[in-house]
Order: C-alpha cells, then structure tokens, then sequence
C-alpha cells in the first residue's frame, strides 16, 4: 500500500520533470536545430518540465539525432551508461530511427536501435519541433502507465 | 525541548525554509520565462525536480572520494538552515544574539567552499575546473559584500540582525541612507548564490555543470535545495538589513510588509538575470576589486561620517 503510493509519487515526479541531454551521432545537424527550437519561447518544453541538461549524469532522456556511425558508437554506449536509471533513450529523426539514406554505409551501424535500447521513435527528416514534443508527451503517458524503464 | 524542536524543525527551521527554497525556485523561473516571453514552468515543478533527483540511481564515478560527496551536500544544507535561523521572519527572532551576522556570513560561505571541496573530490576535469572557477569568485565578491553590509551594523551600532531590523523603524529604512551599498549587497548575493549574470562556476555552456557535473540522484537534489536555501537566506538577510518595516508592532503588517519586500528581492534578482549576460572570470574579479571594493568603502566611510 505505502510502496505502490510511493512508486505513484515517484512516477508523477518523473513524468513531470524530464531532463533531456541532447547528442547528435553523426547527423547533418537539421535535427538538433529543431531541438533547440524546443527551447525556443514559441515551443518553450520548459512548460512541460523539460530542461536540456549538459551532463549525462543530470539527464532522464537522451534525445539522439544522426544515424549511428563507427566513431560515435563507443561514445554514444559510454554517455548512456552514466546516465542514472530509469532513463529513456529517444531517437529523434530518420536517420536515427532507420539509419534512413545512410543505411548499408560501411561507416555507419543504423538507426541507435543497434547499440542501446530506444524507447520512442520520431520519424521525420526533420523532425518539426511540434513532432518531437509530441513525442516527449507520449513518452510522458508511457511513464505514468509504467510501461518502460 | 519541544519548543526548540519547534523552532529547529518546523518554523523558523528546516519545513520553513526549505518550503520557501521551493517556492523562490518558481517565483525565480516563471519570471524569467515571462520576461522571455515563454510560459514556463507550473508551481509543482520544485517539488516534481527534487522527488524525481531523489527516485533516481547514485551513480558514483570511478576514483571519487564517494563519503565526502555525500557529507558535503549535507553540510553545507545544514550550515545555511543554521544561517536561516538567526535571521528574523517578520518579527519572529528565537535565537538572535549580539554578533550573529559574522556568524550568518560565515556559515553563508560554507557551501561555496563545499562546493569547490565537491569539485575536487569528484575528479572530473569539468569539476575540478568549476570548484577552481568557484573559488575564484568567492575571492571577487566577498571582501566586497562584507565590507557592505557592515554598513547597517555600523549605522545600527549593533552587529545583531534583529537589532539592525528594529532600528530601522525608528531611523527609516537603510536603503534610503545607503542606496549604493543596497547595489552592491545585491551583487555580492548573486555572486555567492552562483546566479545568472555570475554563474562563471556553473556555466553550462562551459563547464558543462560546473562542480556538480558528476553528481546524480539525491545528492544533486540536495545541493539544488542548498542553492534554493541559501538564496532565501541571503534575500531574508538584505531584507532585514536594508528594507526595514518588517518589524511593525502589527503581527500582521509585519507579515505582510515581509512578504512584499521578499518577493520585490526576489523580482529584482530574476530581473538582473534575465537581463544581463554572463562576466568572464577575469571581468568579475576586476569588477570585484577595482570597482566594487573603493565604492563599499567609499559607503561605509559614509555611514561613518554621518554617525560622527
């Protein structure tokens, strides 16, 4: 009884504070512009809870952008890793969700689905900012039903 | 017993403080984000920020001195409640005594040290850099704060804050003798909380978090609410020192006087923050000697050639 109440508690502080850290693993850039419109006072994520943290240690979701390539994959690994658990990995864009045009490139893996386990796919190339909050909002409805850590 | 218990834990005490560490947290960035002309964020988001940093794994990087960063968050919360309890709330002073703002500037120095202690022990190169970075600062804008603020124990001929506050319902309030130290105090309160215009050591953009980038889980939580804490402590401090009337024989004008001039402190600091950028470290401590200190001891000289 009192741990389920405060399982609940812990998961509406979750769901309403999700700190994102942002890394781009080889894209073209389009992508992380929209990101940082999320910041912007037209989108403002800010009124969600979201804040972009620059530490992985700080962050709850890791937004990646960028099909994955050989060189980003030992840091992508090493940035999910410091993150502290529950986290959510977030794969913004066509590239990362598929690997998109570069798939089958011998420099590149795909999408970040070959390296770390990904909660929430956004397609898009790019993604409109309205898109990725969407998204977020989604994320934020499967954490309250407690469906993925 | 019961009644120090009282006074230690609910009201003037941790509940108290660390309640309005939460609320000044989001006065502080739904201004800001009104004055960018976003929404911002809604009034539970503290409290959703510190339960969710409490739910989540303690990661502890390799190397660190794991012990001295659980002690240090710790301490320095306990240092600035401390700082928080000789402070009068309206006109509610339990524990005040002659002396007790040396012994509120002293324990509202022990995070800073803390903080650069945290940037040491926890190894990272963008820690070690911030803990320097932070030490720096303190250099810059304490000799000139101190020097400040003994500008109204002087003209109050009294070093405690309570009498400091009562005296000002009989002389007026301070900020009219001494607008410029009202300047100045202000400044040296957003150089120690580590706010906007001087977040040299926290510069996310820089630094990535400062002393605190390898910290997670509870412990980041409980260094936001020592930042949150000692903002409050340090805005009920210039309030008491500079703004007076928080002292009124009327329990509840008293309050009512208190709570305005809190949330005026607090509109001023948003409003420094949303409007200027960020100094280099190299700014700040030109700013802090070469124009901060001549100007508070040009203050304080005044304050003393007006009491002769």
């Amino acid at each position: 009884m009192l741990k389920n109440l405060i399982n609940k508690t812990y998961r509406w502080a979750q769901k309403n504070s999700l700190w994102v850290l942002h890394y781009n693993t080889g894209g073209c850039n389009g992508c992380d512009i929209e990101i940082l419109d999320l910041l912007t006072p037209r989108y403002d994520i800010e009124r969600l809870g979201m804040i972009a943290k620059a530490s992985p240690r700080h962050a709850d979701v890791l937004l990646c952008t960028g099909p994955v390539t050989l060189q980003a994959k030992e840091g992508l690994w090493q940035i999910y890793a410091q993150m502290p658990s529950p986290k959510w990995v977030v794969a913004v864009g066509s590239c990362s969700t598929t690997g998109a045009v570069f798939y089958g490139s011998d420099t590149v893996l795909g999408g970040v689905d070959h390296i770390l386990p990904v909660d929430l796919y956004i397609p898009g190339c790019p993604v409109r900012p309205e898109g990725i909050i969407e998204g977020l909002l989604q994320l934020r409805e499967r954490i309250t039903h407690g469906e993925s850590d | 017993m019961f009644r120090g218990l009282f006074y230690l834990l609910i009201f003037p005490g941790l509940a108290f403080q660390v309640v309005c560490g939460l609320i000044f947290e989001w006065i502080d960035r739904k201004l800001l984000a009104r004055f960018q002309r976003r929404i911002g964020p809604p009034w539970y988001q503290p409290v959703a920020d510190l339960i969710k940093l409490f739910s989540k794994e303690d990661l502890v990087p390799l190397g660190s001195y794991d012990l001295v960063e659980v002690l240090l968050p710790l301490i320095s919360l306990s240092a600035v409640l401390t700082a928080g309890l000789y402070i009068p709330i309206a006109r509610f002073t339990p524990f005040s005594f002659e002396g007790d703002l040396i012994v509120i500037q002293f324990l509202m120095s022990v995070p800073t040290l803390a903080y650069y202690l945290a940037g040491i022990a926890s190894v990272g190169i963008y820690s070690i850099l911030g803990g320097g970075r932070s030490l720096l600062q303190y250099f810059s804008y304490e000799v000139p704060l101190l020097i400040t603020i003994s500008g109204p124990a002087v003209m109050a001929g009294s070093w405690s804050v309570a009498e400091i506050s009562r005296s000002q319902l009989t002389m007026g309030p301070f900020i009219i003798f001494q607008p410029l130290g009202f300047i100045l105090a202000v400044v040296g309160l957003i150089g120690k909380l580590k706010r906007d215009p001087l977040d040299i050591p926290s510069a996310s953009s820089e630094v990535v978090g400062g002393s605190l980038t390898e910290f997670s889980g509870a412990k980041l939580g409980f260094w936001y609410l020592v930042m949150n804490v000692q903002a409050v402590v340090g805005i009920f401090l210039l309030v008491n020192l500079y703004m007076g009337w928080s002292n009124l024989t009327f329990p509840f004008a008293a309050i009512l006087v208190f709570l305005v001039e809190f949330l005026l402190m607090v509109l001023i600091l948003s409003t420094t923050s949303a409007v200027f950028a960020r100094l280099r470290i190299d700014q700040l401590a030109g700013l802090g000697w070469r124009i901060l200190v001549p100007l508070a001891l040009t203050q304080l000289g005044f304050v003393i050639l007006m009491g002769v």
